[in-house]
């Protein structure tokens, strides 16, 4: 009965109810929104750093990482390479030697990382090739052909075809100078990585560095993401003279974000639910004030303290509960919708989001996951919502209530 | 015959630090099994406060009450409240049922909350109802009801739960005469066959009337307390 008393009570002020409903639909609206959002931007930050930046796993030598000294190549590579491609687990892999150097132009210079890579494997990995916005890759027909980033492109004032020289050391730690040609001009979502970066091919880069067929990095595309730990931890087992590296540690403040994005979700629709809290407790709290001779009358007949604030209590909680599946629905739709069309940002600062090396263009993903912990919070705030009223209809007098 | 209230120089004064309003002032109170008792007086007597008393609703500053032997005024208010549920019917002048109930939820509600099993709530609705002669209306809201079947169906929510007495607050002050007339019929058939102890406030003299005890008040003090086949009888 207290149930029906309850249901039937919050009818009674219907546009009353219906603004508390509705801000509850809207106020979780906009915090499923945040989730979907972030939910989105996360994993296509996750996507972008495996799929374009670093791949699952990076195989170096074990010292390779302290300065990038290019006598640190992968030992016994051939036999690593051949183990890669028996491994069910992986999908794809490519080698590339690195070495870092200064490239200089007419107009300047800046330090970049150099990689070697064999064209076609590497745009399998990292798609390079699909990031192309200049140009038409490397020529098989000339030499010495080099890719640079947009970013460093317009700070080298650099175009396709242009002239640059990279000097760096080969493994005697003799100073090397070539010259190269743009043969192509990249952009990725990550400005910074673009503005580092320069590729040239893999055998041009050996040859220059004496290291022969030797490399300094392998980069792994597994089957899917959830294989990175195993295969890591098992690569590392069978050979534990290499640095075998997650995509997690190579690029932690991705990993970091993961573990920071939940907790963020969170407190923002913790702060929207407070915001909330305090339009359902003036509601209750009016509700109550209206309802005193009503309330004196139940406790004269007979209703104990606790059927009372569970009368309260399920009134907040029905209020609540019926914007929920409301604001829970426009949320799905709406993610859903754009989800499959894309939310385009750039006019909000692509050049912003790419410099934080994100793309501008988000799908939102709705966080299915987080729906439970979502409707735990909102039960919370009907809860604490509901404490303030309930304690006033408790501390009405049955004699001093009839009176009103 | 058996005493179902048995109240004991109570007091109740309000306003103590300015003026002090004597609402009940030493009052000695009997009330027997299957009396049909009416509390008059002008306003301000403390009839009221005196029921209110008795029912528990309020403390007094002095004195005890003691219902079927049990003092009321050394219990808790939590234990008050179950005290009121099981023992005490209450009719209150403006009727104030459930508004969002129908008239037979309304009767059902307190037995409800007395824990009694579905089929014996129904019957005990179903004799009620009848007794009322409210049959149709269970469904209907209050709103939907005129004030003399609101007071019915107030009547039939206070002995739902099978009290030791009904407190009937000015039962008859919002009722036209053929209202309160048919409502006092209720009552007395109740009284009568069922046995069931009614006081009254009132100083409506229709009530007086078919009251067969009469006890009044002023400035609240028992000033006179009448059995009326007594009278006959002198």
């Amino acid at each position: 009965m207290i149930f029906r008393i309850a249901w039937r009570n919050i009818w009674r002020n219907k546009m009353r109810s219906l603004v508390i409903i509705l801000s509850v639909a809207i106020g979780l609206f906009a915090g499923i929104a945040v989730l979907a959002l972030y939910k989105g931007i996360l994993n296509s930050r996750i996507h972008t750093v495996i799929y374009a930046e670093t791949g699952h796993l990076q195989i170096h030598h074990k010292l390779f990482k302290q300065d990038n000294e290019p006598q640190f190549i992968i030992q016994q590579g051939e036999a690593l390479l051949a183990a890669l491609k028996k491994n069910s687990s992986v999908k794809l892999f490519t080698t590339r030697s690195i070495t870092q150097g200064m490239l200089a132009t007419s107009t300047g210079s800046a330090g970049v990382k150099i990689n070697g890579i064999i064209p076609g494997k590497e745009d399998e990995v990292s798609g390079l090739g699909n990031k192309i916005i200049a140009g038409k890759g490397f020529d098989t027909t000339k030499k010495n052909q080099v890719f640079i980033g947009k970013k460093l492109a317009d700070k080298m004032k650099l175009k396709t075809g242009g002239k640059l020289v990279l000097t760096f050391t080969d493994v005697d730690a003799n100073m090397i100078s070539a010259a190269f040609r743009v043969a192509a001009i990249y952009q990725s979502d990550n400005a910074p990585l673009d503005e580092r970066n320069v590729y040239v091919r893999l055998s041009e880069l050996n040859q220059m560095l004496t290291i022969g067929n030797a490399f300094h990095e392998i980069c792994v595309i597994l089957q899917n993401d959830a294989l990175t730990d195993i295969v890591r931890q098992q690569l590392q087992q069978q050979y534990p003279e290499q640095l075998i590296e997650s995509w997690k540690d190579i690029s932690p403040e991705t990993d970091l974000m993961i573990d920071t994005v939940d907790t963020t979700s969170y407190i923002i629709i913790g702060i929207i639910l407070f915001a909330l809290a305090f339009g359902i407790v003036n509601t209750m709290l009016m509700a109550i004030l209206e309802r005193t001779q009503e309330i004196g009358v139940m406790m004269a007949l007979g209703m104990n303290r606790i059927r009372l604030f569970l009368l309260v209590f399920l009134e907040t909680v029905f209020l609540t509960l019926i914007g929920t599946p409301v604001g829970l629905a426009v949320a799905w739709i709406l993610t859903l919708y754009y989800q499959r069309h894309g939310l385009n940002w750039s006019s909000a600062g692509e050049e912003v989001m790419r410099s934080f090396g994100f793309s501008s263009m988000i799908y939102p993903e709705f966080p299915t996951e987080k729906i439970i912990a979502v409707i735990g919070i909102v039960l919370f705030t009907a809860l604490a919502s509901c404490i303030y009223p309930a304690i006033k209809a408790l501390q009405l007098q049955p004699v001093e209530a009839l009176r009103k | 015959m058996k005493t179902v209230i048995d109240a004991h120089n109570i007091s109740k004064t309000y306003n103590k630090e300015n003026i002090p309003v004597y609402a009940v002032n030493n009052v000695h109170l009997h009330i027997n099994q299957g009396e049909f008792t009416a509390l008059v007086g002008p306003s301000g007597s403390g009839k009221t406060t005196l029921l209110n008393l008795i029912g528990g609703l309020d403390k007094p500053d002095e004195g005890k009450i003691e219902i079927n032997g049990i003092d009321i005024t050394a219990m808790s208010p939590n234990k008050l409240i179950d005290f009121r549920l099981l023992n005490i019917g209450f009719v209150f002048q403006s009727f104030n049922l459930i508004p969002v109930l129908t008239a037979k939820e309304n009767v059902e509600f307190i037995m409800q909350l007395q824990g009694i099993p579905k089929a014996a709530r129904d019957e005990r609705i179903n004799n009620l109802f009848k007794q009322i002669d409210l049959v149709d209306k269970m469904d209907s809201r209050p709103a939907q009801l005129s004030g003399g079947q609101q007071q019915r169906v107030a009547v039939a929510r206070a002995l739902a739960s099978k009290p030791q007495f009904v407190l009937a607050d000015e039962p008859t002050a919002n009722l036209d005469t053929a209202s309160a007339s048919n409502l006092l019929d209720i009552m007395a058939l109740l009284n009568k066959e069922e046995n069931i102890t009614f006081i009254f406030s009132t100083h409506d003299a229709r009530v007086i009337e078919r009251a067969r005890r009469v006890i009044t008040l002023v400035d609240g003090r028992i000033v006179s307390d009448t059995a009326k086949v007594a009278v006959h009888e002198e």
